[in-house]
Protein backbone atom coordinates (compact mmCIF):
# COMPACT_ATOMS: atom_id res chain seq x y z
CA UNK A 1 0.00 0.00 0.00
CA UNK A 2 0.96 3.59 -0.57
CA UNK A 3 1.60 6.03 1.95
CA UNK A 4 -1.74 7.71 3.35
CA UNK A 5 -1.64 11.21 1.34
CA UNK A 6 -0.58 9.65 -1.93
CA UNK A 7 -4.00 8.77 -3.96
CA UNK A 8 -4.23 4.58 -3.98
CA UNK A 9 -2.79 2.56 -6.86
CA UNK A 10 -5.77 1.92 -8.82
CA UNK A 11 -5.58 -1.97 -11.41
CA UNK A 12 -9.10 -1.39 -13.87
CA UNK A 13 -9.64 -4.30 -15.29
CA UNK A 14 -11.14 -4.27 -18.78
CA UNK A 15 -10.11 -1.35 -21.73
CA UNK A 16 -13.61 -0.75 -22.95
CA UNK A 17 -15.26 2.59 -23.27
CA UNK A 18 -15.78 2.52 -19.44
CA UNK A 19 -12.29 1.64 -18.49
CA UNK A 20 -10.41 3.83 -21.22
CA UNK A 21 -12.02 6.94 -19.75
CA UNK A 22 -11.57 5.59 -16.32
CA UNK A 23 -8.15 5.13 -16.86
CA UNK A 24 -7.72 8.64 -18.45
CA UNK A 25 -9.56 10.70 -15.46
CA UNK A 26 -7.67 9.07 -13.02
CA UNK A 27 -4.44 9.51 -14.75
CA UNK A 28 -4.97 13.22 -14.83
CA UNK A 29 -5.69 13.41 -11.23
CA UNK A 30 -2.35 11.51 -10.34
CA UNK A 31 -3.40 8.48 -9.57
CA UNK A 32 -1.13 5.34 -10.36
CA UNK A 33 -3.40 3.19 -12.86
CA UNK A 34 -2.41 0.07 -14.59
CA UNK A 35 -5.12 -1.09 -17.01
CA UNK A 36 -5.79 -5.06 -18.03
CA UNK A 37 -6.78 -5.41 -21.20
CA UNK A 38 -7.54 -8.99 -23.01
CA UNK A 39 -6.93 -7.63 -26.71
CA UNK A 40 -3.40 -6.98 -27.78
CA UNK A 41 -4.45 -4.81 -30.46
CA UNK A 42 -7.28 -2.86 -28.34
CA UNK A 43 -4.58 -2.10 -25.55
CA UNK A 44 -2.46 -0.82 -28.72
CA UNK A 45 -4.63 1.78 -29.57
CA UNK A 46 -5.39 2.41 -25.56
CA UNK A 47 -1.89 2.75 -25.44
CA UNK A 48 -1.43 5.05 -28.36
CA UNK A 49 -3.90 7.41 -27.12
CA UNK A 50 -2.65 7.93 -23.29
CA UNK A 51 0.87 7.88 -23.63
CA UNK A 52 1.56 6.88 -20.21
CA UNK A 53 -0.60 4.61 -19.13
CA UNK A 54 0.38 1.33 -17.52
CA UNK A 55 -1.02 -1.32 -19.60
CA UNK A 56 -1.32 -5.29 -19.43
CA UNK A 57 -2.00 -7.27 -21.82
CA UNK A 58 -3.78 -10.57 -20.10
CA UNK A 59 -6.93 -11.90 -18.30
CA UNK A 60 -7.87 -10.14 -15.08
CA UNK A 61 -9.10 -13.25 -13.74
CA UNK A 62 -6.26 -15.22 -14.09
CA UNK A 63 -4.77 -15.52 -10.80
CA UNK A 64 -1.28 -16.26 -11.98
CA UNK A 65 -1.86 -12.75 -14.34
CA UNK A 66 -3.13 -11.03 -11.80
CA UNK A 67 -0.23 -11.45 -9.41
CA UNK A 68 2.27 -9.93 -11.80
CA UNK A 69 0.33 -6.47 -11.82
CA UNK A 70 1.47 -5.46 -8.08
CA UNK A 71 -1.88 -6.60 -7.06
CA UNK A 72 -0.78 -6.92 -3.72
CA UNK A 73 -0.22 -2.98 -3.13
CA UNK A 74 -3.21 -1.84 -5.21
CA UNK A 75 -6.16 0.54 -2.67
CA UNK A 76 -8.51 -0.25 -5.56
CA UNK A 77 -9.41 -2.89 -8.31
CA UNK A 78 -12.06 -1.81 -10.94
CA UNK A 79 -14.02 -4.55 -12.16
CA UNK A 80 -15.05 -2.65 -15.65
CA UNK A 81 -15.47 -5.11 -18.07
CA UNK A 82 -18.93 -5.54 -20.07
CA UNK A 83 -19.66 -8.58 -18.71
CA UNK A 84 -21.12 -9.46 -15.26
CA UNK A 85 -20.27 -12.49 -14.35
CA UNK A 86 -16.56 -11.11 -15.12
CA UNK A 87 -16.27 -8.61 -13.08
CA UNK A 88 -17.51 -10.06 -10.35
CA UNK A 89 -14.67 -13.11 -10.51
CA UNK A 90 -12.40 -9.90 -10.49
CA UNK A 91 -13.47 -8.47 -7.38
CA UNK A 92 -14.01 -11.44 -5.78
CA UNK A 93 -10.25 -12.93 -6.58
CA UNK A 94 -8.97 -8.80 -5.44
CA UNK A 95 -10.22 -9.13 -2.35
CA UNK A 96 -10.07 -12.88 -1.09
CA UNK A 97 -6.91 -13.77 -2.64
CA UNK A 98 -5.09 -10.40 -2.84
CA UNK A 99 -6.44 -8.57 0.39
CA UNK A 100 -7.17 -5.96 -1.88
CA UNK A 101 -9.19 -3.09 0.60
CA UNK A 102 -11.76 -1.81 -1.87
CA UNK A 103 -13.48 -3.28 -4.92
CA UNK A 104 -15.78 -1.58 -7.76
CA UNK A 105 -17.63 -3.46 -10.18
CA UNK A 106 -19.49 -1.98 -13.17
CA UNK A 107 -22.81 -3.54 -13.21
CA UNK A 108 -24.48 -4.04 -16.64
CA UNK A 109 -27.17 -5.39 -15.48
CA UNK A 110 -29.09 -3.45 -13.22
CA UNK A 111 -30.82 -6.33 -11.88
CA UNK A 112 -27.57 -7.40 -9.87
CA UNK A 113 -26.36 -4.17 -8.02
CA UNK A 114 -28.16 -6.21 -4.54
CA UNK A 115 -26.40 -9.79 -5.89
CA UNK A 116 -22.45 -7.78 -6.50
CA UNK A 117 -23.05 -6.22 -3.09
CA UNK A 118 -24.54 -9.90 -1.10
CA UNK A 119 -21.64 -11.18 -2.76
CA UNK A 120 -18.94 -9.17 -1.18
CA UNK A 121 -18.19 -6.57 -4.05
CA UNK A 122 -17.83 -3.13 -2.11
CA UNK A 123 -19.41 -0.80 -4.58
CA UNK A 124 -21.26 -1.95 -7.29
CA UNK A 125 -21.81 0.78 -9.99
CA UNK A 126 -24.69 0.53 -12.81
CA UNK A 127 -24.74 2.92 -15.07
CA UNK A 128 -27.98 1.66 -16.52
CA UNK A 129 -29.61 2.11 -13.77
CA UNK A 130 -28.40 5.88 -12.79
CA UNK A 131 -29.32 6.48 -16.62
CA UNK A 132 -32.57 5.47 -15.74
CA UNK A 133 -33.04 7.01 -12.35
CA UNK A 134 -32.52 10.36 -14.15
CA UNK A 135 -34.29 9.69 -17.45
CA UNK A 136 -37.40 8.85 -15.46
CA UNK A 137 -36.89 11.75 -12.86
CA UNK A 138 -37.49 13.72 -15.96
CA UNK A 139 -39.93 12.11 -17.61
CA UNK A 140 -42.13 10.84 -14.18
CA UNK A 141 -43.03 14.03 -12.46
CA UNK A 142 -42.78 17.86 -13.45
CA UNK A 143 -42.56 18.28 -9.43
CA UNK A 144 -38.97 16.60 -9.65
CA UNK A 145 -36.63 19.33 -11.10
CA UNK A 146 -33.33 18.38 -10.25
CA UNK A 147 -31.54 14.96 -9.36
CA UNK A 148 -28.29 14.30 -8.00
CA UNK A 149 -26.97 10.61 -8.48
CA UNK A 150 -24.06 8.36 -6.27
CA UNK A 151 -23.09 5.73 -6.58
CA UNK A 152 -24.36 4.30 -3.64
CA UNK A 153 -27.78 3.90 -5.20
CA UNK A 154 -29.13 6.69 -3.32
CA UNK A 155 -29.81 10.55 -4.75
CA UNK A 156 -30.95 13.52 -3.89
CA UNK A 157 -33.87 14.79 -5.78
CA UNK A 158 -35.51 18.27 -5.18
CA UNK A 159 -39.11 18.63 -5.26
CA UNK A 160 -41.48 21.50 -5.37
CA UNK A 161 -44.62 21.05 -3.71
CA UNK A 162 -47.60 21.68 -5.81
CA UNK A 163 -49.56 24.79 -5.09
CA UNK A 164 -51.82 23.27 -2.62
CA UNK A 165 -49.71 20.46 -0.81
CA UNK A 166 -51.26 19.28 2.34
CA UNK A 167 -47.82 19.44 3.56
CA UNK A 168 -47.84 23.06 4.08
CA UNK A 169 -48.49 24.01 7.68
CA UNK A 170 -47.05 20.49 9.28
CA UNK A 171 -43.84 19.84 11.26
CA UNK A 172 -40.79 18.33 9.76
CA UNK A 173 -41.40 15.75 12.10
CA UNK A 174 -44.99 14.80 11.71
CA UNK A 175 -44.42 14.05 8.15
CA UNK A 176 -43.69 10.38 7.09
CA UNK A 177 -41.73 9.48 4.04
CA UNK A 178 -42.10 6.65 2.15
CA UNK A 179 -38.86 4.14 2.60
CA UNK A 180 -36.78 6.09 4.81
CA UNK A 181 -36.99 9.29 2.65
CA UNK A 182 -35.17 11.75 4.47
CA UNK A 183 -36.00 15.82 4.30
CA UNK A 184 -32.18 17.04 4.16
CA UNK A 185 -32.79 20.45 2.86
CA UNK A 186 -35.74 23.41 2.35
CA UNK A 187 -35.23 25.42 -0.38
CA UNK A 188 -37.41 28.89 0.80
CA UNK A 189 -37.57 31.93 -1.24
CA UNK A 190 -34.50 30.79 -3.10
CA UNK A 191 -32.72 30.03 0.61
CA UNK A 192 -31.63 26.91 1.74
CA UNK A 193 -32.91 26.54 5.45
CA UNK A 194 -31.45 23.45 7.16
CA UNK A 195 -35.09 21.14 8.26
CA UNK A 196 -35.42 20.99 12.49
CA UNK A 197 -38.01 18.98 13.89
CA UNK A 198 -40.16 21.95 14.55
CA UNK A 199 -39.25 23.61 11.19
CA UNK A 200 -43.20 24.25 9.47
CA UNK A 201 -43.35 23.83 5.54
CA UNK A 202 -44.25 26.98 4.05
CA UNK A 203 -45.72 27.38 0.35
CA UNK A 204 -44.27 27.36 -2.29
CA UNK A 205 -41.01 25.68 -0.46
CA UNK A 206 -38.85 23.62 -2.64
CA UNK A 207 -37.60 20.11 -0.80
CA UNK A 208 -34.33 18.37 -1.43
CA UNK A 209 -34.80 14.69 0.00
CA UNK A 210 -32.80 12.08 0.29
CA UNK A 211 -33.60 8.32 -1.02
CA UNK A 212 -32.82 5.22 -2.58
CA UNK A 213 -32.80 5.57 -6.48
CA UNK A 214 -35.71 3.31 -6.88
CA UNK A 215 -37.99 4.95 -4.21
CA UNK A 216 -37.65 8.57 -6.09
CA UNK A 217 -41.28 8.02 -7.87
CA UNK A 218 -43.12 6.80 -4.06
CA UNK A 219 -41.41 10.22 -2.39
CA UNK A 220 -42.46 12.05 -5.58
CA UNK A 221 -46.17 10.74 -5.34
CA UNK A 222 -45.95 10.94 -1.58
CA UNK A 223 -45.24 14.98 -2.01
CA UNK A 224 -47.34 15.57 -4.88
CA UNK A 225 -50.25 13.90 -2.56
CA UNK A 226 -49.64 15.94 0.90
CA UNK B 1 -35.96 -33.58 -6.55
CA UNK B 2 -36.37 -29.92 -7.58
CA UNK B 3 -33.27 -29.64 -9.55
CA UNK B 4 -32.12 -26.33 -11.75
CA UNK B 5 -29.50 -26.73 -14.34
CA UNK B 6 -28.02 -23.65 -16.00
CA UNK B 7 -26.55 -24.22 -19.19
CA UNK B 8 -28.30 -26.60 -21.99
CA UNK B 9 -24.88 -28.19 -23.60
CA UNK B 10 -23.81 -31.91 -23.87
CA UNK B 11 -23.49 -32.33 -19.98
CA UNK B 12 -26.60 -29.91 -18.65
CA UNK B 13 -28.43 -31.72 -21.81
CA UNK B 14 -27.65 -34.83 -20.49
CA UNK B 15 -28.07 -34.57 -17.12
CA UNK B 16 -31.28 -33.20 -17.38
CA UNK B 17 -32.45 -35.98 -19.06
CA UNK B 18 -31.04 -38.46 -16.88
CA UNK B 19 -32.87 -37.06 -13.71
CA UNK B 20 -36.23 -35.99 -15.51
CA UNK B 21 -36.36 -40.04 -16.68
CA UNK B 22 -35.78 -40.97 -13.06
CA UNK B 23 -38.72 -39.18 -12.32
CA UNK B 24 -37.15 -35.90 -10.44
CA UNK B 25 -38.53 -32.02 -11.31
CA UNK B 26 -36.20 -30.20 -13.53
CA UNK B 27 -35.66 -27.01 -14.78
CA UNK B 28 -33.16 -25.99 -17.24
CA UNK B 29 -31.85 -22.69 -18.39
CA UNK B 30 -30.44 -21.34 -21.49
CA UNK B 31 -29.80 -18.75 -23.10
CA UNK B 32 -30.10 -19.73 -26.70
CA UNK B 33 -33.63 -21.64 -27.54
CA UNK B 34 -31.64 -23.85 -30.21
CA UNK B 35 -29.90 -25.56 -27.04
CA UNK B 36 -33.18 -26.95 -25.42
CA UNK B 37 -33.34 -29.05 -29.15
CA UNK B 38 -30.54 -31.48 -27.23
CA UNK B 39 -33.36 -32.36 -24.65
CA UNK B 40 -35.32 -34.20 -27.16
CA UNK B 41 -39.15 -34.54 -26.97
CA UNK B 42 -39.40 -37.08 -24.67
CA UNK B 43 -37.90 -34.52 -21.82
CA UNK B 44 -40.80 -33.58 -19.23
CA UNK B 45 -39.00 -31.17 -17.66
CA UNK B 46 -39.62 -26.63 -17.77
CA UNK B 47 -37.30 -24.86 -20.45
CA UNK B 48 -36.40 -21.21 -19.31
CA UNK B 49 -34.73 -19.11 -21.81
CA UNK B 50 -32.73 -16.68 -19.80
CA UNK B 51 -29.50 -15.51 -18.29
CA UNK B 52 -28.68 -17.75 -15.49
CA UNK B 53 -26.96 -14.86 -13.76
CA UNK B 54 -30.06 -12.63 -14.18
CA UNK B 55 -31.69 -13.07 -10.54
CA UNK B 56 -34.95 -12.99 -11.80
CA UNK B 57 -34.33 -15.27 -14.47
CA UNK B 58 -33.37 -17.77 -11.48
CA UNK B 59 -36.83 -17.07 -9.71
CA UNK B 60 -38.53 -18.36 -12.54
CA UNK B 61 -36.71 -21.39 -12.62
CA UNK B 62 -37.83 -21.79 -9.12
CA UNK B 63 -34.45 -21.49 -7.78
CA UNK B 64 -36.23 -20.78 -4.06
CA UNK B 65 -37.21 -23.78 -3.85
CA UNK B 66 -34.96 -25.53 -5.45
CA UNK B 67 -32.83 -28.59 -3.96
CA UNK B 68 -30.07 -28.81 -6.29
CA UNK B 69 -28.83 -26.51 -8.24
CA UNK B 70 -26.00 -27.12 -11.30
CA UNK B 71 -24.33 -24.89 -13.01
CA UNK B 72 -22.52 -26.23 -16.55
CA UNK B 73 -22.58 -23.22 -18.99
CA UNK B 74 -19.66 -23.11 -20.74
CA UNK B 75 -17.75 -20.11 -18.39
CA UNK B 76 -16.31 -20.40 -15.76
CA UNK B 77 -17.64 -16.57 -13.94
CA UNK B 78 -20.75 -17.60 -15.58
CA UNK B 79 -20.92 -20.32 -13.61
CA UNK B 80 -19.30 -19.22 -10.07
CA UNK B 81 -21.33 -15.90 -10.23
CA UNK B 82 -24.82 -18.26 -10.59
CA UNK B 83 -23.86 -20.63 -8.11
CA UNK B 84 -23.01 -18.21 -5.43
CA UNK B 85 -26.61 -16.78 -5.96
CA UNK B 86 -27.90 -19.66 -5.95
CA UNK B 87 -26.31 -21.07 -2.32
CA UNK B 88 -25.43 -17.37 -0.95
CA UNK B 89 -28.28 -15.56 -2.05
CA UNK B 90 -31.37 -18.03 -1.97
CA UNK B 91 -29.48 -20.67 -0.10
CA UNK B 92 -29.80 -23.83 -2.14
CA UNK B 93 -28.47 -26.72 -0.37
CA UNK B 94 -26.89 -28.49 -2.80
CA UNK B 95 -24.94 -26.59 -5.19
CA UNK B 96 -22.35 -27.68 -8.04
CA UNK B 97 -20.13 -25.66 -10.57
CA UNK B 98 -17.81 -26.57 -13.13
CA UNK B 99 -14.99 -25.03 -13.36
CA UNK B 100 -12.32 -25.53 -15.99
CA UNK B 101 -9.50 -23.39 -15.06
CA UNK B 102 -7.75 -25.47 -12.53
CA UNK B 103 -6.41 -22.07 -10.14
CA UNK B 104 -9.75 -20.67 -10.00
CA UNK B 105 -11.55 -24.11 -9.18
CA UNK B 106 -9.39 -24.12 -6.06
CA UNK B 107 -9.87 -20.78 -4.70
CA UNK B 108 -13.94 -21.37 -4.89
CA UNK B 109 -13.52 -24.44 -3.26
CA UNK B 110 -11.83 -23.01 -0.23
CA UNK B 111 -14.71 -20.40 -0.39
CA UNK B 112 -17.16 -23.29 0.52
CA UNK B 113 -18.41 -23.94 -3.09
CA UNK B 114 -18.56 -27.31 -4.21
CA UNK B 115 -16.85 -27.81 -7.14
CA UNK B 116 -15.09 -29.97 -10.03
CA UNK B 117 -12.77 -29.17 -12.84
CA UNK B 118 -13.26 -31.25 -15.67
CA UNK B 119 -9.65 -30.51 -17.01
CA UNK B 120 -7.89 -32.00 -13.58
CA UNK B 121 -9.95 -34.82 -14.31
CA UNK B 122 -9.37 -35.73 -17.36
CA UNK B 123 -5.69 -35.08 -16.76
CA UNK B 124 -5.83 -38.05 -14.28
CA UNK B 125 -7.29 -39.83 -16.20
CA UNK B 126 -5.14 -39.93 -19.11
CA UNK B 127 -1.92 -39.98 -16.42
CA UNK B 128 -3.56 -43.05 -14.46
CA UNK B 129 -4.03 -44.91 -17.65
CA UNK B 130 -0.67 -44.42 -18.98
CA UNK B 131 0.94 -44.55 -15.53
CA UNK B 132 -1.14 -46.97 -13.92
CA UNK B 133 -2.89 -49.06 -17.08
CA UNK B 134 -6.26 -48.17 -15.83
CA UNK B 135 -8.73 -46.35 -17.35
CA UNK B 136 -11.38 -45.35 -14.95
CA UNK B 137 -13.51 -44.23 -17.38
CA UNK B 138 -13.73 -47.15 -19.60
CA UNK B 139 -12.52 -50.18 -17.12
CA UNK B 140 -13.13 -52.99 -18.76
CA UNK B 141 -11.22 -51.75 -22.02
CA UNK B 142 -7.93 -51.46 -20.01
CA UNK B 143 -7.65 -55.08 -18.21
CA UNK B 144 -5.34 -57.08 -20.88
CA UNK B 145 -2.94 -54.07 -20.84
CA UNK B 146 0.35 -54.06 -19.04
CA UNK B 147 1.59 -51.14 -17.32
CA UNK B 148 4.30 -48.86 -18.44
CA UNK B 149 6.83 -48.69 -16.45
CA UNK B 150 8.61 -45.57 -15.31
CA UNK B 151 11.74 -44.59 -17.02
Amino acid sequence: MSGSGDPPYVIIVGGGKVGFHLARHLIERDYEVTLVEKDAARAEWIEHQLGTVSIMVGDGDEMAFLATTGIERAGVVIGATGDDEDNLIVCQLAKIKFNVPRTIARVNNPHNVAVFRALGVDAPVSATELLMGLIEAELGSELVRGVAVKASGTCLVDLALPPVSGFVGKRIADIALPKGGIIVCIVRAGKPVIPEPATIIEPGDELVVYSQLADVAAVGEALAKG
Amino acid sequence: MRVIIVGCGRVGARLARQLDAEGHHVAVVDQLVSAFNRLGRDFGGEMIVGNCIDEAVLRRAGVASADCFVSVTNGDNRNLMAAQIAQRIFKVRRVITRVYDPIREAVYRELGLETFCPTSLGADLIRDYFIEGVNRGHPAASVDKPAVRAS
